[in-house]
């Protein structure tokens, strides 16, 4: 077996509409690209077809990562197992009850999140702790027993448990656990400990909950998956991308499943920052937008920022899961985003999207409401005859009628300018995911470089920028299959957190330096246990902190030099320096507490190195230029002749001015009046945002 | 809701485009504040009940947008600040001030609502103001008792400036830190809320200074002209006419059994609703009066829920259409001296009444009544951690809500007066006070019997690890929520307690003040379900078999109200179902 015989890193990530393959060859550099249309219920399938669109030879490979919708499918679609919860005494209902918040406060129809347990199959535990995790009632381990051959009877498959205080100490939930393995064989079973050591009964029954539903599903889908590549003469190794961005074993993720939850969008966030690396920008932007969502990230000194919990599913019926995450802000504003006019002739944008079926009006496909996507056609930013590389008609004319139908004539507008109005809405709409991410954690986006993806990110990252005084966008190389290359980049990852609640004023250095070290130890062995060998261990560690009577912590990276010194100054100081950033506030005076402690290992895996592209003169190739065309530009208030290049063709070194397209398969950038682009050595349009703000 | 379409003058028309990305915006200014405030306040009532408000008001101080927060805190605000712009003059404000009060009678609600307000100036032009609410923990006052007028129940803030061209009020801040039991929880809820105005005064003026104050005002104007468009659409769609409905409240906390009439009359003519609050109940002797601002937002809140119940920003646009007649010194329009301190609990009975008054008339868009109290207690004790003062206010339990023509009612929710409120989670309580939560549950059997069957209650057992006092302010045990159109009424709110020797659970109400438990002893607390709707016998019976396999319903009530009937695999017994149900209908 000779290296050039595995020399391939296949990264493929199933999102809504495709399936993406991003593959790097360690033996001649080259990334190589592919996509085709998602097959759900067989998805599989759908990643074989876009292995052989792209002529990828599994024999070739010798690392197969994987990022898919599956976990959050089967969460939205409720198409998991028939999961029962096993629970402290006393509290059966809390799962069902929630937070008892009623967010759309004035609507008399609101309604709740619906458990995806009911409660018949609820049952409670006799055992308690207390919250210093000591004895207050042992556990029935008879009870349980007895209750595990009750659901084995009634063929669950899957089983969350949730015990009180199990954060500080699990032995409760292990014990449980290990009964319902014995008992029930096949079962899919998890204690909530396992996946989250924070505080908060109802976030953390809905996480382990939430495993359990769709564990028998998505492990048998990565099971199938890793048979079929195994038939294909796959020899590596299999890895999944986490909703941190970074990789663990696939059986590990059979297990931990819902870690999954967010893997694509996390995995784009990965790519951003990758290429912000090679190029040397600390700060940037991570802005993604496709069909129905827009979504930001944020990477800050070289580091993405994350978060410690989700809500999934709107934020009135949301289910909660309480794992590290990329910390990414969506808004429900894409390309499919409907048009509307509510009562009083206000024109609203989206949230509502016509998604691929029907599509948008221009689709020829049935729609008849005007799309974020008929607003650009109509604007001469995409083109009828050149959409996905030619290969799909659009329809300008049912379009414009569309538009003036149920949108201009009632505003007593034309067609243009409702749909540059619509264009505008969506861009604010959009503007506010970035700024949640940056403005409102005290960054200043103005600072930051946006890179810009997904398929209809790239027609609006100008307007997006010039709304935040962003002077910087970056559109990467192949923005259409940004997540699948962003893989290719990811590290192994594990994370740990685990409540402790010390005053900083008292704390012992020598007992959180051990649970440091145990964090640190665990993520030593799990990774130490994987195939791979990565080129080094990272270890960070970080603090949820707040001033004592606080209850809402701010997370706070503690390097490891504050607890060699056991150094409480600096600890303190460092935390209100981060509080001050985030809120504008800080109480120097006051002491602190630590929360949680939180620790992230990070096995540094390779990293593909970047493809140059061909060098140029500043002048693009004549053949680049595939036309001129009328294009409407808000600051012209007319449609001003543009020119239209195929980025293929475009070579390093190339510069040129707005008013632009540039055209290739899954996506069209617009460079505004105004700007100017650089290709870089990578191929990278670097676009610089001219002064004037509309 | 309906077809008919009420049109805006044209002459009075903005740019559509920027009337939308300022609405946006404006929204997304009250967000970012009430974010602000919650990351950084440090009593629970803040952070976890979002005991709070905040807001955008124009230059006169009508609401451009509101962050919930306390849906019942719809009026308060605009009117404190209105009070704060005539106390002063316009003249007085000027750029970095900071405009405080507590006053009860000018909020309309209890003293711990301590409200800042900051003037946002734009090129040297006062354009607005930004406003921020939030309930301190303690503001001085008796502890736990029941106060029959406003001196006993804590330090009192007339309307001061506490800040001047950004310079702040020292000697303020020291009267007000010598007068709460708390000081450094209390000072850092005002740095939270200074947090929360100064952040919405920097964005707000990034906004003005993006899209320019002509069209960022014309545009708030726009979409006030919006929101009553719509109020006045859904308002000429209610049958006119004048509808009446009364309820009452258990007693006032000091009178045991003396019951408080709430009676409500609702006119409505073409696109106008005029709710009369005449004959609601005089001020009373105990703590559960409100100001006249409560007074006005039971009608506001009432008549958005059924007018423009998902329109945002909230705002006053939408009660143009309304208008409200209510004398002062009734028990939600009370006058100093009268107590204050439950002031939040009447009013929602008022508005669930209001509902109730208009049910004949608009069946399809009124709803059967709820457990309309938030069900909490207010702990106190030594910590035997620390040997300092605890005090903690633990939940909302969350209750039932009433069924409507063709939905169930929601369970174990908060009630009207609360929105985006949350119960305190088990593990954060027993980590910070000395108590074991022994069981959080729903109470079976708790919702109103119906077509459409009331949300379930809940109730909530918690033990004394250590001795600490017990006070609860609960209503609406006697004065059960209602059915409508032929359903149930649901079970009322309630409270026991145990010691030793057992459980106490013949009190009298809901009431109870500075109780002391022992170690060991516990106190349970009730919430009430929701009524239902419709007969109960026309109940699918496929429904009724589920909530009783699901334990929301038990068998001898799915037979003695439902008329239904089943085996032990939870399957309905077609023949007996009939006949039982043929027998009740007689």
């Amino acid at each position: 077996m000779t290296k050039l015989n595995n020399s391939l890193r296949i990264a493929v990530d199933i999102g809504g509409t495709f399936t993406d393959l991003a593959c790097f060859d360690e033996a001649t550099g080259n990334i190589s690209f592919g996509k085709a249309l998602s097959t759900h219920g067989q998805l599989v399938n759908g990643i074989q077809n876009t292995l052989d669109g792209a002529g990828v030879d599994l024999t070739n490979g010798y690392l197969f990562l994987h990022g898919s919708t599956i976990v959050i499918n089967t969460l939205l679609e409720r198409s998991g197992a028939k999961t029962a919860l096993l629970i402290t005494e006393g509290f059966r209902d809390i799962y069902e009850i929630g937070r008892v918040n009623r967010p759309d406060a004035y609507n008399l129809f609101f309604s709740k999140h619906v458990p995806l347990v009911p409660r018949s199959l609820r049952f409670e535990v006799s055992e308690r702790l207390r919250a210093d995790g000591s004895l207050h009632k042992p556990l029935d381990e008879k009870a349980v027993r007895e209750l595990a051959r009750e659901l084995k009877s009634q063929q669950v498959e899957a089983v969350a448990v949730l015990l009180l205080h199990s954060y500080r100490n699990p032995e409760h939930e292990r014990r449980v656990k290990a009964i319902l393995q014995e008992e029930i064989p096949g079962a899919f079973v998890t204690a909530s400990h396992e996946l989250s050591q924070e505080y908060r009964e109802f976030e953390r029954v809905s996480t382990a909950v939430a495993n359990s539903y769709v564990g028998p599903r998505v492990s048998e889908y990565l099971g199938e998956l890793e048979q079929h590549l195994g038939d294909k003469g796959f020899k590596g190794d299999f890895y999944a991308v986490q909703s941190t961005g970074g990789l663990f074993p696939v059986e590990h993720a059979r297990r931990d499943c819902v870690r999954m939850l967010e893997s694509g969008p996390a995995a784009g966030v990965i790519g951003a920052q990758a290429i912000c690396a090679q190029l040397g920008m600390p700060d940037s932007i991570a802005f993604d937008m496709g069909g129905t969502t827009a979504k930001a990230g944020v990477i800050s000194e070289g580091r993405p920022l994350t978060t410690g919990s989700a809500l999934i599913g709107g934020y009135e019926k949301a289910l909660p899961i309480q794992i590290p995450m990329m910390d990414i802000f969506e808004v429900g504003t894409g390309g499919g985003s409907i048009a509307r006019l509510e009562l009083g002739n206000s024109l609203r944008v989206g949230p509502r999207s016509a998604g691929s079926m029907p599509g948008p009006v221009c689709y020829g496909r049935g729609g008849t409401e005007p799309t974020v996507t008929d607003a650009n056609l109509i604007l001469g930013r995409l083109d009828e005859h050149n959409f996905l590389g030619g290969e799909m008609p659009l329809y300008l004319d049912r379009a414009t009628r569309a538009m003036e139908e149920k949108i201009a004539k009632p505003l007593g507008l034309d067609a243009t300018r409702a749909a540059d109005g619509i264009l505008r809405i969506a861009v604010t709409q959009m503007s506010h995911a970035v700024k949640a991410v940056t403005t409102e954690r005290g960054l200043d986006a103005g600072s930051f470089t946006m890179v810009v993806y997904g398929g209809a990110g790239p027609l609006h990252a100008s307007a997006i920028a010039r709304e935040l005084g962003i002077r910087k966008v970056l559109i990467p190389h192949a923005p259409g299959y940004f997540s699948a290359y962003g893989m290719l980049f990811s590290d192994l990852r594990y994370d740990y957190v685990r409540s402790v609640f010390r005053h900083l004023d008292g704390l012992s250095f020598d007992e959180i330096e051990a649970i440091y070290k145990e964090m640190e130890d665990e993520g030593r062995a799990a990774i130490g246990a994987s195939q791979i060998r990565p080129d080094e261990l990272v270890f960070e560690r970080a603090g949820d902190m707040r001033y004592v009577g606080q209850e809402h912590a701010v997370t706070v990276d503690l390097p490891h030099e504050f607890f060699i010194e056991g150094d409480r100054a600096a600890i303190k100081t460092h935390f209100d320096e981060v509080h001050k950033i985030r809120y504008g506030t800080s109480a120097p005076k006051e002491s602190a507490d630590i929360v949680s402690l939180r620790v992230t290992v990070l096995g540094r895996m390779k990293k593909p190195p970047r493809n140059t592209v061909e060098k140029g003169s500043e002048q693009p190739d004549g053949t680049a230029l595939r036309a001129h065309k009328p294009v409407y530009f808000r600051s012209a208030d007319q449609f001003v002749s543009s020119a239209v290049y195929k980025r293929e063709l475009l070579k390093s070194g190339n510069v040129f001015t707005g008013p632009a397209l540039v055209e290739e398969h899954a996506s069209t950038t617009v460079v505004q009046l105004g700007d100017t682009v650089t290709v870089d050595l990578y191929g990278n349009l670097q676009i610089s945002i001219g002064s004037d703000r509309t | 809701m309906t077809t008919t379409q009420v049109q805006i003058p044209a002459e009075k028309l903005v740019d559509p485009v920027i009337v939308e990305i300022i609405r946006n915006g404006l929204f997304a200014v009250t967000e970012e504040m009430k974010t602000n405030l919650m990351r950084t306040a440090y009593n629970l009532i803040i952070y976890e009940a979002l005991d709070f408000t905040v807001g955008l008001f124009t230059r006169e101080g009508d609401t451009v947008s509101i962050g919930l927060g306390l849906p019942m805190f719809i009026r308060g605000m605009s009117e404190t600040v209105k009070s704060k712009i005539r106390h002063f003059g316009y003249k007085n404000i000027g750029p970095g001030d900071i405009l405080v009060t507590n006053d009860a009678y000018t909020t309309g609600s209890h003293l711990n609502h301590f409200t800042f307000t900051m003037p946002v100036f734009h090129e040297g032009e006062l354009i607005g103001f930004t406003c921020c609410m939030a309930h301190w923990l303690d503001v001085g006052g008796s502890l736990g008792q029941i106060t029959t007028d406003i001196y006993s129940e804590g330090i009192q803030i007339p309307i001061v400036k506490y800040q001047t061209a950004g310079k702040v009020n020292q000697d303020l801040l020291d009267i007000i830190a010598m007068n709460v039991r708390m000081p450094e929880r209390a000072l850092g809820d005002l740095r939270a809320q200074i947090t929360a105005i100064t952040t919405g005064e920097r964005r707000f003026t990034e906004l003005v200074q993006r899209y320019g104050n002509r069209e960022v005002q014309a545009s708030i104007q726009q979409i006030m002209d919006q929101s009553e468009a719509v109020a006045r659409q859904n308002t000429v769609s209610i049958p006119d006419g004048t509808y009446e409905a009364e309820s009452f409240m258990d007693d006032d906390g000091l009178e045991i059994g003396k019951r408080i009439p709430i009676r409500v009359k609702v006119i409505v003519k073409g696109d106008e609703m005029t709710v009369d609050l005449s004959d609601v109940s005089k001020q009373v002797k105990g703590f559960y009066n409100s100001g006249f601002t409560t007074g006005i937002a039971c009608a506001q809140v009432a008549y958005k829920c059924l007018t423009t119940p998902t329109d945002y920003p909230v705002n006053d646009g939408s009660f143009r259409s309304l208008k409200v007649i209510m004398p002062m010194g009734t028990v939600i329009s009370a006058e100093r001296p009268y107590p204050m301190r439950v002031w939040m609990t009447f009013p929602m009975t008022v508005i669930d009444t209001i509902f109730k008054a208009l049910a004949p008339a608009i069946p399809d868009r009124s709803i059967a009544g709820h457990h309309a109290d938030l069900v909490f207690p207010n702990i106190h004790g030594i910590s035997p951690e620390d040997g300092r003062l605890f005090i903690v206010g633990i939940g909302p339990l969350g209750g039932g809500w009433g069924a409507k023509s063709r939905e169930d009612g929601v369970s174990v929710t908060v009630c009207i007066n609360d929105g985006d409120t949350h119960n305190s989670p088990t593990e954060q309580l027993e980590a910070k006070y000395p108590v074991l939560v022994e069981s959080y549950k729903i109470r079976e059997d708790s919702g109103g019997a119906g077509e459409y069957r009331g949300g379930l209650g809940a109730e909530m057992i918690v033990q004394a690890l250590s001795p600490f006092s017990v006070t609860t302010r609960i209503d609406r045990m006697h004065c059960k929520p209602w059915g409508l159109e032929g359903g149930g009424e649901a079970a009322g709110n309630g409270i026991a307690i145990r010691r030793k020797t057992g459980w106490q659970t013949d009190l009298p109400n809901a009431k109870i003040f500075n109780v002391r438990l022992e170690r060991g002893d516990a106190y349970k607390m009730l919430s009430g379900g929701g009524g239902g709707f419709g007969n109960p016998l026309k109940r699918d019976a496929a429904k009724v078999a589920e909530d009783v396999r699901e334990g929301y319903v038990s068998r001898q009530a799915a037979e003695e109200l439902y008329g239904v009937v089943l085996d032990d695999n939870f399957q309905v017994k077609l023949s007996e179902t009939g006949k039982l149900r043929a027998s009740s209908r007689a």
